[in-house]
């Protein structure tokens, strides 16, 4: 029985981590520029094909995609910046939510549109192995996966709090006239954590990959994750959104081992709105008023 | 006004009233939205919950206990705004998009809810109901007629409701939530109140739609009952016509509605995928250029929502 | 004199931070008092501990004898309290006399009262030409004059100004002056929060003194401006000198 949970743990450990990655890229443009961004499973879903089709036409590892991938989506994430989501800031709730929103929708059928909605999938020489850890099976795949997202979690905090320009995007987040005053250029704090978000989210993409099938809606289990682990490790906080990630993994994990194979969804849910009833404000926030 | 109480009566291309009942239906969800979404600024993408249970309660109370859907309508709607109740307390203690997200939760909970439900909600395959014919007393009608004029009442109804609403006292404490909730609870406005309130009356509406479509198309599933994509055209409506105006989500509809209607019938089966990209461009050139809605093109002042004229109109 | 508002041994904490100490204080009924300190001392945050808005660790707010601690900021303001905000919130996409009517409907929910009592709040504080503008439109001062309208149509009995004078010239600060001096022969309590002396000189008949969250000192404005504790802490030695200047001399 331990071995089980062990074995549950474990899984949902691994995939936490690639849950951790999306939420960790939710909750830096919320942090910072202030805006949920609805479209960022479009952007892992992005991060996918493009690993994708590297892969299927010209043999590259998806792990070397990520070479690709993520400086390609840090641009897109620039250009997001600078030509949407810069026009609709300061002008409330309203337009902010449905501009990701539409864009979210736009994505996902122009894809469907495009690529159809097959399944598809890589394999590499180590999709399907793994190790034994003890009586636990730790697939390959999912292990590169996990350790990647940690080390680019990491990076990323340490970008966050080392550098002058991580430190800036801190201050913007907290107070954006303020920083202003004491002059950083909040149009490209923005951009570069727009940049640095979808580029997380690119990363998850190839580095899913491996073990998990691209599809035009394949985002959307991710964001409704990372909206959930967002809220539950407390908006803005990205430490929180990495525990939280994890966390959600684990849970998951543990309800398709004893609940049932389709309570992925069930469990989300449940964690939501435990959260809400519990503790609106996330795991690290103060209390609300 | 006069001119749609007659259309029916010219109109005899039953694509084209097809439309037509659409076009009144989701606006009518539409305006049920806008009460909360325009107005108070509570913007959910859940109230397809609420069109569901409404569905679901009427062809319950149908199929298996034989009352007509006259009775049921209401009873959904009764059913509808008690479900609110709980939902609101657990949703309105986020804001903004996490508040969005919180009722796309809700409502996808309840479609797994009635995919699970076999029992009394049929699960996945839903049910048909009974086709009666002409059967007026069960909400059945012949031609299509006598659904458009069922569709006119309930829009009108919803215009009457957000008329009444817009010049009363209510009109103003839904704004200035929509505005500025800490600002306005420091004036007094009972904030938890009024949104609980107004989330009531909305899920009350968008309930009368969910029993109206059921009957209009003798066919009912969770995923029709609870599907997103009405959750979407509700606020959708609303946006691109005019939040928080009387006639916007009208407007609104009077345009998605045809184009969609249009859409499909050139594209065939690529529906789903084509209507959203198209409805997802619209809602994003509106959003870019004209984020309080495209009804400011045919009034002087773009920005002028029908309460704050009230004091000098009287 | 039946006392108004009566704080008692408030105090709050923001995590690390303790923002109110142990505060207690008196108003008597129809008195203005003014509340102030350096920056951070915590008046701003009295104001919302008193309004609703955060809920104290310790403590008791009485307003005319009820008390006011775990009353949402709603019922608050249902109980004869009303405040503005040092920056102006005005509900934007409304008209001027939309929004003091907002406020009015606390009181009364028929359109043609509230109205009424809004035109005369708006005329009190004398934004009657602007009664159409949209809130957004307005300047500063007018922001401040149409908060003000707003929490007066509310009919308050105590009414708690947040830095009501920041960044106004001297003739603005002249009218808000003598508008805070009307409202008090009108026999409503006010508690100011200031930092321009000269304003505050002029309306507090009282004066409390805050510095990292506790009272060091209350007494009348003369009593205040020669103590030592408050000299040393938020006035500087050079006030006693520069009576007249109208700038926080932190």
């Amino acid at each position: 029985m331990a071995a089980i949970i062990a074995q549950a743990v474990v899984n949902g450990l691994l995939i936490g981590g690639i849950y951790a990655l999306v939420s960790v890229g939710v909750t830096l443009i919320f942090g910072v520029v202030k805006i949920v961004n609805f479209a960022q499973g479009e952007f892992v879903m992005i991060g996918m094909y493009i690993s994708y089709f590297l892969a299927t036409f010209l043999g590259i590892d998806p792990l070397v995609a990520l070479a690709v991938s993520m400086p390609t989506l840090f641009i897109i994430g620039l250009l997001l910046q600078r030509f949407l989501i810069r026009r609709v800031l300061g002008l409330g709730d309203m337009p902010q939510i449905f501009l990701t929103f539409a864009l979210s929708l736009l994505l996902m059928n122009g894809a469907l549109l495009v690529f159809s909605a097959n399944y598809r999938t890589v394999q590499t020489a180590y999709s399907e192995s793994a190790v034994h850890v003890g009586p636990l099976y730790v697939s390959v795949a999912k292990l590169i996966a996990f350790v990647v997202a940690m080390a680019l979690s990491a990076a990323l905090s340490f970008f966050l709090r080392v550098t002058d320009l991580g430190k800036a995007m801190r201050a913007a987040a907290q107070n954006r006239d303020v920083a202003m005053l004491m002059g950083i250029n909040p149009d490209r704090v923005f951009g570069v954590a727009v940049g640095l978000s979808l580029a997380l989210a690119g990363a998850a993409g190839s580095l899913l990959m491996p073990f998990y099938p691209v599809y035009p809606t394949v985002g959307q289990v991710f964001v409704l994750m990372a909206f959930v682990a967002v809220v539950l490790g407390t908006l803005g906080n990205v430490k929180g959104a990495l525990i939280a990630g994890l966390m959600m993994g684990v849970a998951e994990s543990l309800g398709i081992q004893f609940i049932g194979a389709d309570s992925g969804l069930l469990v989300v849910f449940a964690m939501l709105l435990l959260t809400l009833a519990v503790r609106p404000s996330g795991l690290f926030g103060g209390s609300t008023r | 006004m006069l001119v749609s109480l007659a259309l029916p009566l010219v109109v005899t291309n039953a694509f084209a009233i097809d439309i037509l009942i659409r076009v009144l239906l989701f606006a009518f969800i539409g305006v049920a939205w806008n009460l909360m979404g325009g107005y108070a600024k509570q913007l959910s993408l859940g109230h397809a919950a609420y069109f569901g249970l409404g569905a679901y309660t009427s062809t319950i109370l149908l199929v298996r206990f034989g009352i007509s859907p006259w009775v049921g309508i209401l009873a959904g709607g009764v059913v509808a705004m008690l479900a609110s109740v709980p939902i609101g307390a657990l949703c309105f203690r986020l804001r903004g998009p996490y508040f969005a997200i919180a009722t796309i939760a809700t409502a996808q909970v309840l479609m797994l809810l009635f995919l699970k439900f076999r029992d009394f909600a049929w699960g996945a395959e839903g049910t048909t109901i009974p086709n009666l014919g002409n059967a007026p007393l069960m909400m059945q009608f012949p031609g299509k007629a006598g659904y458009y004029y069922l569709a006119l009442v309930l829009l009108a109804i919803g215009l009457v409701i957000t008329r009444l609403i817009e010049r009363s006292w209510m009109g103003y404490y839904l704004i200035a939530v929509g505005e500025d909730q800490d600002a306005a609870e420091a004036i007094g406005v009972n904030v938890p109140r009024i949104k609980r309130d107004i989330y009531m009356i909305s899920a009350f509406l968008t309930a009368l739609a969910g029993t109206f479509y059921v009957q209009y198309i003798y066919f009912i599933d969770p995923a029709t009952a609870f599907s997103f994509n009405v959750s979407v055209e509700a606020a959708l409506v609303s946006i691109v016509g005019g939040i928080g105006t009387l006639w916007g989500p009208v407007l609104g509809t009077a345009l998605l509605e045809p184009t969609s209607a249009l859409l499909q019938s050139w594209l065939g089966s690529g529906r789903g995928g084509v209507q959203l990209i198209v409805y997802a461009a619209i809602l994003m050139a509106v959003i870019l250029w004209r984020p309080s809605g495209l009804i400011g093109l045919l009034t002087r002042r773009a920005d002028a929502p029908e309460a704050e004229s009230a004091p000098v109109n009287g | 004199m039946a006392e108004a508002l009566a704080v008692r041994g408030l105090c709050k904490r923001f995590g690390g931070l303790r923002a109110v100490a142990e505060l207690s204080f008196a108003v008597n009924e129809g008195e203005t008092v003014a509340l102030i300190g350096p920056n951070g001392a915590g008046k701003t945050t009295s104001f919302n501990l008193i309004s609703g808005y955060h809920r104290p660790d310790a403590g008791s707010i009485l307003a005319f004898g009820r008390e006011l601690v775990g009353l949402a900021p709603f019922a608050v303001c249902a109980s004869g309290v009303a405040r503005t905000f040092q920056v102006g919130r005005p509900f934007g996409k409304m008209t001027v006399l939309a929004n003091v009517m907002t406020g009015a409907f606390l009181r009364d929910k028929h359109v043609h009262a509230a109205r009424q009592r809004a035109r005369e709040a708006i005329a009190f504080v004398g934004l009657s030409a602007k009664e159409n503008s949209l809130a957004s439109d307005l300047t500063t001062i007018d922001e401040r004059r149409l908060e003000l309208a707003r929490a007066l149509a509310t009919q308050p009995r105590l009414l708690l100004l947040d830095e009501v004078m920041a960044g106004l010239n001297p003739t603005e600060i002249d009218q808000a002056v003598a508008l805070i001096g009307q409202l008090s022969q009108r026999g409503l309590t006010i508690v100011i929060v200031e930092h321009v002396m000269r304003a505050i000189m002029a309306v507090a008949r009282r004066i409390v003194v805050l510095d990292h969250g506790q009272k060091i000192a209350e007494g009348s404005p003369s009593e205040i401006v020669t103590n030592q504790d408050v000299i040393r802490a938020y006035l500087g030695t050079g006030y006693a000198h520069r009576a007249g200047s109208e700038t926080d001399p932190c």
